[in-house]
């Protein structure tokens, strides 16, 4: 009896000891297997492959640091990227994804660049219950009360992007807008929210028009919005929509009071290389970084010094989505270095418990109760002329972080 | 009315352009009986080739037309001979030809991004000055105009080989009939290598000038300029050159007057009238009257 009770009281007293440090009833792995897929060719390769590089950029920080901390082991870890090229395909994608959660057994899951390579890794991490860190799809459909595995980290929903540009254009008193979009979710909920925002205000959009996505040549669309004499006209595409809008103004030589469009703040070299400085000058943006610079950070590098030891290391100039990639890798660093335990929920809940407290240099981190990411926002500025040939960038709304006043009507 | 006239005139010059962009894969169709579905990648290679010229040495787009004629017929004729023959000889040549230029535009298409990387690349829209032109009352970039110029000599080119040149005698005789053209003694192969390197010329003549007209360049642009040119000719008959400007026009005007009325669903124009030629007058606008000139 009395050896019974010693055996009974030596099994209880285990699973006691497993039950009160639950985190360390899981072996540690030898690296942290992170999964992300990269668009090489294809119209998304353009955004997703900078993207791409600014994640491998914090792979390799954390790695020469012997690795990221995790709170659940108490130690340093190494971390082991697994990519694999989509080429730009949903189809692609959407298997790739299944392979790495499937095959792989990943840790953890980033998404590819945008909502569209984004939207086939939702559903596939709901249903197998892994985390999924959004980068940069912004598709507010994506952020259900009952998908916990999805988490967005850089930009606000697209929906909530116009938010300061209406605001700026009801300030403004501009009374004729005219708004052209790419028939994608991305694009179309920011005309959307913008058309609905301005016309709450009292001013309705004198041209509403949706051309489809692979829309290369806007010289006819031009001359159509010009004819409805707009005193603002705004502009929601992709990169390469930007592009052919932007070439095709300066080619017309149609003159507007004032022209919106997106990426010029996020992919300003690119915009420059093809459409040359003038055709930007008093264009209005949203200003994402490396055009915004925050220094002030609580984890990782500040701006300046991203700046400068990415170049060091990939030898190329900073675009937002380099920015974007590396503050992907830094969510998932402070994940893994607060979640007590190493399972997917606490990770979830790690998420929410540092939301709102975490400033990189992205800007705020903040997400609402979906995982959809509330706290940075995106200002308005405007390009001017500086110098001879030269250009620099404006601030103008909203008031509280406004560097300059707008120029309005362009000359 | 000043749009309606706008839309015409640009749809017009817009309408030259994808002529010539349709060229080069329809004089290849029309001797080989195969589709080149690397054509869209050979324009890419052509606006590739006029970019870093324009950016290293300053070359204007005009002075990169004989270079990229030079090099194509270079590259063309060493390509020819080690894909078509051996495909020719083939039970299938036209399912084969698919596959394998399949294939090669994977192949272009990747290289190129590994050499260049994925970014999209452009040429000022005023390298040929910053003047617009005026027509019947409306402006367009100068631009266009060099364009729209470049694509007629092409076509001006290919109307006089075919009709005023021994080679385009054979080169016809050969779209009319292989078999025939070389039971009369014609040397098929050989025209038909010279008409291969002729189509990749075209084709990148018409990636040269693709900037002003379609914005940008990227590696992965040639699948959709594949298809556009593929329901061009179509429209205009399959394996008739001359035809392919109809096409072309027809493709231009339509999109564009979508673009003004309908934008939303200006892409989708150029496949129903696809559907429609193929439904109604399968062998194109002009195909018979034409093809058997």
């Amino acid at each position: 009896m009395s050896r019974l009770k010693a055996l009974f009281i030596v099994i209880a007293s285990a699973i006691l000891v497993f039950a009160a440090v639950p985190s360390f009833a899981k072996k540690a792995p030898k690296v942290i297997t992170i999964g992300t897929l990269y668009a090489s060719s294809g119209p998304f390769a353009t955004s997703s492959t900078p993207q791409y590089e600014g994640l491998k950029f914090w792979v390799s920080q954390v790695n020469k640091e012997g690795g990221v901390f995790v709170k659940a082991f108490n130690k340093k870890i190494p971390v082991k990227l697994v990519a694999y090229d989509d080429q730009s395909k949903t189809a692609t994608a959407g298997m790739l994804y299944n392979q790495l959660i499937t095959r792989d057994h990943v840790d953890m899951l980033a998404a590819d660049f945008g909502s569209v390579l984004t939207s086939v890794a939702v559903p596939l991490a709901k249903v197998h219950k892994v985390m999924l860190f959004d980068q940069t799809g912004t598709a507010a459909k994506f952020f259900t009360p009952d998908n916990p595995y999805v988490v967005l980290c850089s930009l606000p929903t697209s929906g909530k992007w116009p938010y300061a540009l209406a605001d700026f254009m009801i300030a403004k008193k501009i009374p004729r807008v005219a708004i052209l979009y790419a028939s994608n979710d991305f694009d179309q909920s920011q005309a959307v929210t913008l058309h609905d925002k301005l016309v709450k205000a009292g001013i309705k959009p004198v041209y509403y028009q949706a051309v489809p996505t692979s829309t290369s040549n806007y010289s006819v669309l031009i001359h159509s919005i010009q004819a409805t004499k707009p005193d603002a006209v705004i502009e929601f595409g992709f990169p390469n929509n930007d592009i052919a809008f932007l070439q095709g103004l300066q080619a017309s030589g149609v003159k507007f009071k004032m022209v919106f469009t997106i990426f010029p703040g996020q992919l300003f070299e690119l915009l420059e290389k093809n459409v040359g400085a003038k055709a930007l000058y008093y264009t209005y943006t949203y200003p994402t970084p490396p055009l915004l610079k925050y220094e002030k950070v609580d984890l990782g590098m500040g701006l300046s010094q991203f700046e400068q030891a990415f170049k060091k290391e990939t030898g190329k100039e900073v675009n937002f989505l380099n920015v974007a990639g590396y503050n992907t890798g830094l969510i998932m660093q402070k994940t893994l270095e607060t979640a007590p335990k190493f399972d997917q929920l606490a990770f979830r809940k790690a998420v929410t418990g540092f939301s709102g407290k975490l400033m990189t240099l992205d800007g705020k981190f903040e997400v609402d109760a979906n995982g959809a990411q509330v706290g940075e926002m995106l200002p308005v500025a405007q390009f001017v002329p500086k110098g001879v040939g030269g250009i620099e960038m404006h601030i103008v709304y909203p008031p509280n972080m406004k560097t300059a006043e707008a120029v309005y009507p362009a000359p | 009315m000043n749009l309606f006239a706008y839309t015409i005139i640009a749809g017009i010059m817009y309408g030259v352009f994808f002529g010539l962009v349709g060229l080069g894969l329809n004089i290849i169709f029309g001797v080989m009986r195969m589709i080149n579905l690397a054509h869209g990648d050979v324009i890419m290679l052509g606006s590739f080739l006029a970019y870093w010229l324009y950016e290293l040495l300053g070359f204007n787009p005009l002075l990169v037309v004989p270079v990229a004629v030079a090099v194509f017929f270079l590259v063309g004729f060493p390509l020819y001979y080690a894909l078509v023959p051996r495909l020719l000889r083939s039970k299938d040549p036209e399912m084969l030809s698919f596959i394998l230029f399949f294939g090669v535009s994977q192949v272009i298409e990747a290289v190129i991004i590994f050499a260049f990387g994925n970014n999209q690349r452009s040429i000022p829209f005023n390298v040929f000055g910053s003047a617009g032109f005026d027509i019947f009352g409306q402006r367009f970039p100068i631009a266009w105009l060099v364009t729209t110029l470049v694509a007629l000599a092409a076509f001006g080119f290919i109307y006089w080989y075919l009709q005023h040149t021994r080679m385009g005698y054979a080169t016809r005789a050969v779209m009319a009939n292989r078999d025939e053209a070389m039971i009369s003694g014609i040397d098929v192969n050989r025209i038909s290598a010279v008409v291969f390197c002729m189509g990749l010329a075209l084709a990148s003549i018409a990636g040269i000038f693709s900037f002003f007209i379609i914005g940008a360049s990227y590696p992965s642009m040639g699948p959709e300029l594949t298809t556009v040119s593929f329901a061009i000719i179509v429209l205009g008959s399959l394996g008739n050159p001359l035809g392919t400007i109809l096409g072309g026009l027809i493709y231009g005007v339509a999109i564009m007057f979508m673009q003004s009325y309908f934008s939303s669903w200006a892409n989708i124009l150029p496949y129903v009238l696809l559907i429609a030629v193929m439904l109604f007058k399968p062998e194109g606008l002009i195909g018979k009257a034409a093809r058997s000139a």
